[in-house]
C-alpha cells in the first residue's frame, strides 16, 4: 500500500507524421492518499488515460514528478513500480488459459508453484471464476474477461491498482454488478486505487475523492458530495449531476434597494431577488456578469423554509418518471429544469409557479468561471 | 428450368472449371514424375511409363545406388553415379532451412521494431526497404560476388563457395517478410504487451512470451515461403557455389542439362527430390497455421 503523488505532471506528445505536437497533460498536482479510491473523471480526450499511463510507466513523463510511496518512479520500468493495471479492452493473453493469464506475472517473478496456485485459486474464488480456469479468453463473456483482468491484477498484491475505464465495454446490468464488486474489493484490500472513467455515476458511487479533469488540467479534487454541493467552477457544476445544474447567464444589479439577479435575454428575462447568504455574496459582484446556478432538485412547487424565491414560468416539456417529474421551464435565454416530486404531466405552455431554494444556489463569475465564495 | 436444375448446372460448371484448373497445375508435375521413371532421357512419352519403358535408373542414379545399363553393343555394365546428388540434397536442405530460420529471426525482430517502436525516419526506412527489394537480387550478382570475395579474405568461412556465405546473401532479401510480419504485429493490440510489462515482463519478455506465441501463424507462413524460394533459388547459388560438392540441388540439377545432351530423366528425378522437403516442411508448418490465435484478448 502506498500513496501516489503527482507534481507538476506534464505530457507533450511529440509531432508524428502529419500530427502536430499535442499537450495532453498540462501540469497536474495531485496527492492520492494511502488506501484511497481516487477517481479521475472528465470528458473524452481530457488526458485521463494519459495521466494513468504515466503513473503506470507506459508513457514517458514530459515534465514533473511521480512518486509512489517515497520513491520517485519517473524512470522506473512499469514492472518495478509495484502497480497493476486493468485496461478498458481487458488486454488478456489470448493464447493462455485463464489460470496462466492470472499466473503470468507470478511466474515472471519466479513465485513458487504452490504459492501461484494458491493465489490464483483465491482470486478466482473472489471473482467467481472457479471451474473455468482452463478456458482461454475467447471462450468467455465480456464480464468474465473483465474479471480475469481484475484477477490478474490482484494476484500480484500490487501497491497501487490502476483502472482505465474497466467497465465501459460491459452492458448496463453487468456494469452495475462489477461496480459494486470493485468497490467491495477496495473495501477488502484497502489498497490505493486510481480509477479512470467518464461515467459520473461510477465516479460518484465509487470514489473516496474525485478528480475532475478538462483539457489536461484539474478542475477540482474533492469528495463526491462536496463536489456535488460545492463545485469550484462552472465546468464542475455542469459536469457533475444528471440532469445537470441549471446555469443562467446574467448580471447582479441593485434596484430599489434589493439585489437582483437579472438574466441576460432579449425578452422575458428572469428576475431573481436575492436574499440571505447569497445576497451577501452577490453584493461583492454587484454590476458584474455572473452565472446563477441551481440544481433541478432545488426547484420545487412548495416553498422552502428559508430564502425561497417564487417564479412563474411556462412549461416547455415535462418528463414524468414515476417517482418524480422533470419539468423544463422556459426562461428568457434557455431552460430551467425542475425536479418535482409528483407524477403530473404538464401541458405545454402552462404557466407553473416554482420555488427556488436560494440556500442551495450558486454564483459564478462569468469571466473567470470560478465560483464566487465569501 | 427448375431452380434446382440451374443450380446443379452451375455447380457442374464450377467443378469443371476447377478440375481443369487443377489439371493445369498437376499435369506438368505429373509429366516430370513420369519422365523420372522413364527409360532414357526423353521428354515425351506416355504419362504412365509401363513395361519396357519403365525404369528406376534415374532414381537409382540420383540416390547413388549402382544399377546395370545395357550398352549399344549389347554388353551390360554397372553404372555408379558420378555426381553426388544426395550431397546436393543435403546442402539444399541445410542452406534453405538455416537461412529461413535466420530470416525469421532477423525479419521478426526488425518487424517488431517497425511495429512497436518510435525512431528517426521510421516510415522512410520502411518504404525504402520495399523499394530496394523491387530490384531482383540477380541484378546485384556482381556486387554479391565481389563482396563475398572481399569478406572471404578476412573470414574464409563466409567467403565464396561456402554455405554461410550463400546464406549471408539470402539474408539480404527479407524486406517483404519484414512487411508481412509487421502487418501481422500491427493487428495485435499493443495493450496486450503493455499489460505483460505491467505484469513484470521486460520489453524482451513481452516480445518472446506474449507476442511471439500469438504470431506463430505468420512465422510459419514466412518460413514456408522463404524455404520454397531458397530451395529453388538458382542464380545466386550458381555463382557463389563453385565446386560440385558444395552445390545445391537447384544448381546440380541444372548440370544435367548439357549443351548437347539434356539428361531429362536425371533432371526430373532431381526436381522431384527437391520437392520432397518442401512438402514435408509444408505439412510440418501447417499445424501452426491456425486462425483465431489472437482472438479473445481484447474487446474489439
Ligand atoms: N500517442 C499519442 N500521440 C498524440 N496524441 C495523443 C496520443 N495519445 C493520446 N493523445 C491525445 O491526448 C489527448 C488525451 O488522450 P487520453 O487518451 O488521455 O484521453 P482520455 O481522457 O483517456 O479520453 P477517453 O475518455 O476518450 O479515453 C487526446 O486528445 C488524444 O488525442
Ligand atoms: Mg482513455
Amino acid at each position: 500500500m502506498s500513496s501516489v503523488s503527482l507534481r507538476s505532471l506534464e505530457k507533450l506528445y511529440p509531432a508524428s507524421g502529419k500530427n502536430p505536437p499535442f499537450h495532453a497533460v498540462k501540469g497536474i498536482d495531485l496527492e492520492i492518499h494511502d488506501g484511497e479510491f481516487m477517481v479521475l473523471v472528465g470528458p473524452s480526450g481530457c488526458g485521463k488515460s494519459t495521466t494513468l499511463r504515466m503513473i503506470a510507466g507506459l508513457e514517458h513523463i514530459s515534465a514533473g514528478e511521480i512518486r509512489i510511496g517515497d520513491t520517485v518512479v519517473n524512470d522506473l520500468l512499469p514492472k518495478d513500480r509495484g502497480i497493476a493495471m486493468v485496461f478498458q479492452n481487458y488486454a488478456l493473453y489470448p493464447h493462455l488459459t485463464l489460470f496462466e493469464n492470472m499466473a503470468f506475472g507470478l511466474r515472471l517473478a519466479r513465485t513458487p508453484k504452490a504459492e501461484i496456485s494458491r493465489r490464483v485459486t483465491e482470486a478466482a474464488r473472489i471473482l467467481g471464476l472457479e471451474g473455468i480456469l482452463d478456458r482461454k479468453p475467447a471462450a468467455l463473456s465480456g464480464g468474465q474477461r473483465q474479471r480475469v483482468a481484475v484477477g490478474r491484477s490482484i494476484v500480484r498484491n500490487p501497491r497501487v491498482f490502476l483502472f482505465d475505464e474497466p467497465l465501459s465495454n460491459l452492458d448496463a446490468k453487468m456494469r452495475v454488478s462489477m461496480r459494486s464488486e470493485i468497490s467491495k474489493l477496495h473495501a477488502r484490500l484497502k489498497t490505493t486505487m486510481i480509477y479512470v472513467t467518464h461515467d459520473q455515476i461510477e465516479a460518484m458511487t465509487m470514489g473516496d475523492r474525485i478528480c475532475v479533469m478538462k483539457d489536461g488540467r484539474i478542475m477540482q479534487v474533492a469528495a463526491p458530495l462536496s463536489l456535488y454541493h460545492r463545485p469550484d467552477n462552472l465546468y464542475v457544476a455542469g459536469f457533475i449531476g444528471s440532469p445537470p445544474m441549471n446555469l443562467l447567464r446574467g448580471r447582479v444589479e441593485r434596484r430599489d434597494g434589493t439585489l437582483l439577479f437579472i438574466e441576460s435575454a432579449e425578452a422575458d428575462a428572469v428576475f431573481i431577488p436575492l436574499a440571505g447568504p447569497l445576497a451577501t455574496l452577490a453584493a461583492s459582484v454587484e454590476g458584474r456578469d455572473v452565472v446563477f446556478g441551481i440544481r433541478p432538485e432545488n426547484i420545487s412547487e412548495t416553498p422552502h423554509p428559508a430564502d425561497s424565491v417564487r417564479l412563474t414560468l411556462p412549461v416547455e416539456l415535462s418528463e414524468p418518471m414515476g417517482s418524480e417529474t422533470n419539468a423544463y421551464l422556459k426562461t428568457g435565454s434557455g431552460t430551467l429544469i425542475a425536479r418535482l416530486h409528483n407524477e403530473k404531466r404538464y401541458a405545454m405552455g402552462e404557466p407553473l409557479a416554482v420555488h427556488l431554494n436560494l440556500g442551495k444556489a450558486h454564483l459564478f463569475d462569468a469571466a473567470t468561471e470560478q465560483a464566487i465564495r465569501p | 428450368m427448375k431452380a434446382s436444375t440451374t443450380r446443379r448446372l452451375k455447380l457442374a460448371a464450377a467443378h469443371c472449371f476447377l478440375i481443369g484448373f487443377i489439371a493445369l497445375i498437376l499435369f506438368p508435375f505429373l509429366m516430370v514424375v513420369a519422365i523420372s521413371f522413364r527409360k532414357g532421357n526423353f521428354a515425351l512419352g506416355a504419362l504412365i511409363p509401363t513395361g519396357d519403358d519403365f525404369s528406376l535408373e534415374h532414381w537409382k542414379y540420383v540416390l547413388g545406388i549402382p544399377y546395370e545399363e545395357i550398352m549399344g553393343d549389347g554388353t551390360v555394365r554397372t553404372v555408379q553415379a558420378t555426381t553426388p546428388v544426395l550431397v546436393w540434397f543435403w546442402n539444399s536442405l541445410k542452406v534453405a532451412s538455416t537461412a529461413s530460420a535466420l530470416i525469421i529471426l532477423l525479419s521478426g525482430t526488425a518487424a517488431y521494431a517497425f511495429a512497436r517502436m518510435q525512431f528517426f525516419a521510421k516510415t522512410t526506412l520502411l518504404k525504402s526497404l520495399l523499394i530496394l527489394q523491387v530490384f531482383p537480387m540477380v541484378l546485384a550478382l556482381v556486387a554479391l560476388y565481389a563482396l563475398l570475395q572481399l569478406i572471404g579474405t578476412y573470414v574464409p568461412a563466409l567467403g565464396l563457395n561456402t554455405h554461410p556465405g550463400l546464406m549471408l546473401t539470402y539474408l539480404g532479401g527479407i524486406a517483404i517478410y519484414i512487411w508481412m510480419i509487421k502487418g501481422y504485429f500491427d493487428t495485435i493490440p499493443v495493450s496486450i504487451e503493455e499489460s505483460a510489462k505491467i505484469d513484470g515482463a521486460t520489453h524482451f519478455q513481452a516480445f518472446v512470451r506474449i507476442l511471439l506465441p500469438m504470431s506463430a501463424p505468420i512465422f510459419a507462413v514466412v518460413f514456408i515461403l522463404s524455404f520454397i524460394s531458397l530451395i529453388s533459388e538458382y542464380p545466386v547459388a550458381s555463382v557463389v557455389l563453385q565446386t560440385e560438392d558444395r552445390w545445391t540441388l537447384a544448381v546440380g540439377a541444372q548440370s544435367f542439362l548439357y549443351e548437347q545432351n539434356f539428361l531429362w530423366g536425371k533432371f526430373a528425378a532431381t526436381a522431384v527430390l527437391s520437392g520432397l522437403p518442401i512438402t514435408a516442411m509444408f505439412l510440418f508448418c501447417q499445424k501452426f497455421l491456425i486462425s483465431g490465435l489472437t482472438s479473445g484478448g481484447v474487446k474489439e
